[in-house]
């Protein structure tokens, strides 16, 4: 196990997140060897084999009854009637045990393409949690969604009905083929063969054609759904601006787009050339045959079930068309799955990093940082020393940095430039789930899981009833939690009961009195609580720094007051650092913040510091 | 496990007799009547073509036997193979119109649909976005109208068949009667068996769909709450849940496609018995030499031909119902009355704001986890909760006043804003704004005229350009930059990588908090309501932005009616009225000084809030320590 990872963090694949072991990183650079390679994983091996197998014999079993039927036939006709008996019993043997195969059959390959677009969708699923969050900023949801059960879904298709049809296709083929060269002169073999290079020949330039629009169609339903999810999310905003309108328009563009592959598919699908092929080599098998009758070479009982032969190349022309239209479509949903499984995460979960509780002295050293795709630093070169339990409040106007600083401790993001030491070890040195979960985060605006109240807090950490009630209590959310229908029960999120901002902010910091984290991250994180609750809140506060190193983003001169040192950040970089008297002192962005805010004038908070 | 979470149906699902079912589906596609039946005849003369080319060569051969001389001969050879050569190339000729128009047809119908039910999507209010999940709405819209337009091949295919059977039935007739009759007596148990799946094949069809549409639903919420996840590490917490879901949709869909796998050989045992029976009987009948040995071939060459149609036509009913099943899920959510109602269409070209909440009752309806959640009799007593906000509410506000809506959480501050937007319908009493009821303007028109701020600001992935002009897509980038400036300054968006064109990503995460707020102000300035509601704007800001935006404010809300739903009572100060409201009543109510004067709940909270923020309580703060 522990080589496998070890092996897999070499290669492109690292990931955040690897709850298993990854058997298929090494096919991911072409979407047909991923794909065959999940038809030959582990047993599916053996089911593909079955299909094969089931396909060939309930053809045979098939023809065998129509063999069956004429040699009785000429038995009856010629007076004979001794094997009426056994030939009863034989075709109902054959009635009944020809569907039972092909039921077996089309059960196995169920089974299989079911399974393969759970185990596809699982893989993708892995591979998303293990994608860094600067890479889930740029993907739109809706998109991902669509790959995840739509174009999964398309490998599904390729397998049911579109293998048993392939190999149902093949034999369909070769069998006519078999038999003409065997009961006939090999020269009649002239057209079938030159029916099949054309066929193969053409059958590729159908699949190229389909290709682009394969590709149309998946990317364009994957942008019809991204579209539609942004609008219901937002629809509150849609419905404030009255831009209902805008909004169906903006789909309507979509699923028009959509609509056009789909048509532009049928076309393709249309244009099918394998199909007026057939009609040719029919003709010409017809013509070959009556050439050879004229010459005495062939009876004409003998051109009938010739030509009759060549006729039945026209049902795997013909069941071509889908055949590989399927397996085309999920070569483009499978190519879409590779592209997002395939991008590199910038993080990787780092699993014989170093593992220990952090003791809390933090360095910045030249950070630097800017969004990928863009060459503007979002910060530029900070340096900062923290010792273990201090507290940091970081100042400045919005879009300064405040927030993207504290993104990489946890390595939400790495820098660009520069590096960043928790206790003087590189936090790309440390094991990622280590480091992470001694870290806290309390957000502007949190995001609860539609959940019951109590996993909201404990995510999964302790399922102790009395555990989860004394942090709420801490974090002053009991009394509210309390007065909801269910109390610690009650499910929140899309379903379930609206909670208000301050309300939210403070299941948060319920949680991280839970984690118990050695360094924390309170970004604004009281200004949305209401004013009668705020002496609790601030005791609460309060009595979390205590004992951890905390970063503060906030402008409340209370809780900068707590500070031991403070950062006043401007356009991603540190102008000022300091004690708030030194700042008060020094620093003009500093003195501003408090001038505006409070309506005091600059003297008077120069004297108030003297 | 079985069909244990997360599958059981909405609140507003409902059941249709597949009659009307039926009935509806075909009105979709009866706009595309014509091309339809151009497609089934193509497709009936498709396989007519092909049936006919074997017999017709096989005449022909047999012709040449009898030819008197080598020039008629040659003659029947050359009118052979013009003959087929013809044959085949309208085949090719018919399969591709047939083909291109069915595209054509299914794709413009499927688009109708989304687009019918975008719509009616569209037109709920907020109470059906609190309820439902969107990963499940959009699942419905984007995949089930999928299922939906496979129904216009089956109907074709199926109208064809029944075309094709009648013929072979007629050729068999002409061959032998009584071989016939033996066949006819086994159709219907054809028609029995087939129909026997239909009830289970529709509802494991629905259950599939619904499996899907959880999954759906599941993805997106792991995506939105990612950055949480990746911080608490809830990573396999998330994992474990979801291999619970993707489990429950293979589990589901394997059902279905078991049951609709057994459909075909269980035809296909009949159709063996069949020809069984037939070589039997037929047998018998030629040793007796009732029977010429080359016409019972035939006739078992026609039965083949007899089956196949057959089948399709049997297995119509039953492949039908995924159909119907996603027509079903599709018609539910379009059928569903919108709560806010309009009674009349009354234009509001121009308001002078003054509004009147005139005896207002308002309850919240939870209905929440109906049966969603494995536990229906509890979720079913939960059901319709009402949470009362309102009950006989009255306040006025003049045109062009100023007023703070101050109170605790739970007060019904918001529910205000929301209800004079008509995101929520209320129950009793009514809000008239110039003196007319709100549920007689056109709601479309009325909400021009309100501009609301929400507390989290919602961004699209999109530019800030787009972002800001999104009520106005005819604004140009100076008014795009003029609306910035009126909400607080343009100096950071020159920052930007690419200044206004920058694109700000999925809900604008590229910028900070403060950021989307200032430029959800733009956006709203940029409409230049008549009403202006913040709902907490600035609870989520930094304050330097809440500085911008409450300077920017002063100049914006005159000569507008603006309500503005405060906790920071620093932010209200200046307004013409503040309310107090406390559970849905109004407790005091005067400017800031008489509010102060009197001593109440104001004087408290703002005392409060303000020692806060004094120097005397920071140091009291330093000290706690």
């Amino acid at each position: 196990m522990q080589k496998t990872f070890s092996n897999s963090s070499n290669d492109s694949t690292k990931a955040e997140f690897s709850p298993e072991e990854d058997k298929f990183s090494h096919v991911r650079t072409s979407s047909r060897r991923w794909i065959i390679a999940h038809l030959l994983s582990g047993p599916n091996k053996l089911i593909v084999v079955i299909i094969f197998m089931g396909t060939i014999l309930s053809s045979l079993l098939g023809s065998g009854f129509m063999v069956l039927i004429g040699v009785a036939i000429d038995e009856f006709s010629a007076g004979d009637s001794t094997n009426l008996v056994f030939y009863t019993l034989l075709f109902f043997i054959f009635a009944v045990g020809s569907p039972l195969l092909s039921l077996l059959t089309s059960l196995t390959r169920e089974n299989l393409a079911q399974r393969i677009e759970r185990d596809t969708r699982h893989e993708f699923y892995v591979s998303l949690l293990g994608k860094s969050q600067s890479f889930h900023e740029s993907q739109r949801i809706g998109d991902i969604m669509a790959r995840a059960t739509n174009d999964v879904r398309m490998l599904n298709f390729m397998v049911s009905p579109g293998l048993s049809l392939l190999f149902e296709a093949i034999m369909r083929l070769l069998i006519p083929i078999l038999f003409v060269a065997i009961f006939y002169p090999l020269d009649l073999l002239v057209t079938p063969i030159i029916f099949v290079i054309l066929f193969v020949f053409t059958l590729r330039g159908y699949t190229r054609q389909l290709d682009p629009v394969a590709n149309k169609l998946r990317g364009e339903f994957g942008a019809m759904n991204a579209v539609l999810n942004e609008t219901l999310s937002g629809i509150e905003v849609v419905k404030g601006s009255t831009t209902e309108e805008y909004e169906l328009n903006r789909y309507f563009t979509n699923a028009k787009g959509y609509r056009d592959a789909f048509v532009e598919q049928g076309r393709i699908m249309a244009k099918y050339i394998p199909l007026l092929l057939i009609g040719l080599a029919i003709t010409a098998a017809l013509g070959h045959g009556i050439i050879l009758y004229i010459d005495e070479k062939l009876t004409l009982g003998a051109i009938i079930s010739y030509v009759g032969l060549i006729s039945n190349l026209r049902f795997p022309t013909f069941i071509s068309i889908w055949v590989f239209a399927l397996i085309q479509l999920a070569i483009s949903g499978a190519d879409r799955l590779l592209d997002i499984m395939t991008k590199e995460s910038e993080i990787d979960e780092n699993l014989e990093g170093v593992e220990k509780k952090i003791d809390g002295k933090v360095v910045f050293e030249n950070v630097s940082f800017s969004y990928p795709g863009s060459d503007k630093n979002v910060l530029d070169k900070i340096n900062l020393i923290v010792a273990p339990g201090q507290t940091v409040a970081i100042v400045g106007t919005t879009g300064s940095g405040k927030t993207t600083v504290t993104k990489f401790l946890s390595r939400l993001y790495d820098p660009n430039e520069g590096r960043i030491l928790i206790d003087d070890i590189d936090v790309r040195d440390w094991k990622l789930e280590s480091l992470r979960s001694q870290i806290s985060y309390i957000e502007q605006d949190t995001f609860l899981f539609s959940d019951k109240i109590s996993e909201n807090i404990s995510f999964g950490r302790t399922s102790e009833i009395g555990e989860i009630q004394r942090v709420a209590r801490e974090a002053q959310a009991d009394e509210f939690i309390e007065q909801l229908p269910e109390k610690y029960e009650s499910e929140v999120g899309e379903r379930g009961v609206q909670l208000s901002g301050g309300q939210r902010q403070r299941i948060a910091i319920a949680r991280a009195f839970l984690t118990d984290p050695r360094i924390l991250v309170l970004d604004d994180s009281t200004s949305a609580i209401d004013s009668d609750t705020e002496d609790k809140i601030q005791k609460a506060m309060r009595r979390i720094l205590y004992g951890r190193t905390t970063f503060l983003i906030t402008h409340r001169l209370s809780q900068i007051r707590w500070a031991d040192l403070i950062l006043v950040m401007r356009k991603g970089q540190i102008i000022a650092k300091g004690s708030h008297e030194n700042l008060l002192k020094t620093s003009e962005e500093y003195r501003k913040i408090f001038v505006k805010r409070f309506n005091l004038d600059e003297k008077t908070l120069l004297e108030e510091v003297k | 496990m079985g069909f244990g979470i997360g599958l059981g149906a909405e609140e507003y699902d409902r059941s249709y007799k597949d009659r009307d079912l039926v009935r509806r589906v075909l009105a979709y596609f009866s706009p595309y009547r014509k091309p339809l039946l151009i497609v089934t005849a193509f497709l009936f003369a498709q396989s007519l073509v092909n049936a006919l080319i074997p017999v017709l060569s096989r005449e022909a051969i047999l012709q040449l036997e009898v030819a008197e001389d080598v020039d008629q001969q040659r003659m029947y050879i050359i009118l052979l193979i013009v003959i087929t050569l013809i044959l085949n190339t309208l085949g090719w000729i018919f399969n591709y119109y047939r083909q291109t128009l069915s595209a054509i047809v299914i794709g413009d119908a499927v688009l109708d649909l989304r687009k019918d039910v975008n719509i009616s999507v569209l037109n709920h209010d907020m109470s059906f976005y609190d309820k439902y999940p969107t990963g499940k709405i959009v699942s419905r819209i984007n995949t089930d109208s999928r299922d939906f337009g496979q129904t216009a091949n089956q109907l074709s295919q199926t109208a064809s068949s029944i075309l094709l059977v009648g013929i072979m039935f007629a050729v068999m007739l002409a061959i032998n009667v009584e071989l016939t009759l033996v066949v006819l007596l086994l159709v219907p148990f054809i028609f029995i068996i087939a129909l026997s799946f239909r009830k289970a094949a529709r509802r494991l069809t629905l259950i599939g769909q619904r499996a899907l549409a959880v999954v759906n639903a599941f993805v997106q919420e792991s995506f939105t709450g990612i950055q949480i996840a990746k911080t608490f590490r809830q990573e396999s917490k998330l994992f474990g849940k979801f291999k619970t879901v993707n489990e429950q949709s293979y589990e589901a869909n394997l059902k279905r496609a078991y049951l609709l796998n057994f459909i075909f050989p269980a035809l296909s045992t009949i159709q063996g018995i069949a020809l069984a029976l037939l070589v039997v009987v037929g047998g018998t009948a030629t040793l007796n030499n009732n029977l010429r040995a080359a016409d019972f071939y035939l006739f078992l060459q026609a039965l083949q031909l007899f089956f196949f149609p057959l089948f399709t036509i049997a297995s119509f009913w039953p492949s039908f119902q995924s159909g119907l099943s996603a027509a079903e899920r599709i018609f539910a959510l379009i059928d569903t009355p919108p709560a806010v109602k309009q009674n009349n269409n009354i234009l509001a070209n121009k308001v002078r704001g003054e509004i009147i909440f005139n005896d207002l009752g308002f309850a919240y309806i939870e209905g929440k986890d109906v049966l969603d959640k494995g536990k229906p009799s509890k979720g079913k007593k939960d059901a319709n909760k009402e949470v009362k906000v309102f009950d006989g509410f009255m306040l006025k506000i003049q045109p062009g006043e100023s007023l703070a809506i101050v109170g605790h959480t739970g007060a019904g501050k918001s529910s205000l804003a929301k209800l004079l937007a008509r995101f929520y319908e209320f129950q009793s009493g009514d809000i008239l704004v110039d003196g007319v009821s709100i549920r007689d303007y056109d709601l479309k028109e009325y909400r021009k005229h309100i501009g609301i701020i929400h507390q989290v600001p919602f961004l699209w992935g999109d530019t800030l350009a787009n972002n800001v002009r999104y009520g106005r897509t005819d604004a140009n980038s100076d008014d795009v930059r003029w609306a910035l400036e009126q909400a607080g300054g343009v100096d950071w968006v020159d920052d930007l990588p690419q200044g206004l064109e920058t694109n700000i990503r999925e809900r604008g995460s590229l910028l900070s908090m403060g950021q989307r707020q200032l430029v959800a102000l733009a956006r709203v300035l940029l409409e230049d309501p008549s009403i202006l509601v913040l709902d907490e704007a600035t609870a989520s800001v930094d304050p330097f932005t809440e500085t911008r935006i409450q300077e920017a404010l002063e100049k914006t809300i005159k000569g507008r009616t603006s309500i503005i739903i405060a906790h920071r009572l620093w932010t209200v100060r200046h307004v013409d009225r503040i309310v107090v409201l406390d559970h849905g009543k109004i407790v005091e109510e005067g400017n800031h000084d008489q509010l102060i004067g009197m001593n109440g709940v104001y004087a408290q909270l703002y005392n409060t809030y303000f020692r806060h923020q004094s120097l005397e309580y920071i140091e009291k703060a330093v000290e706690l320590s």
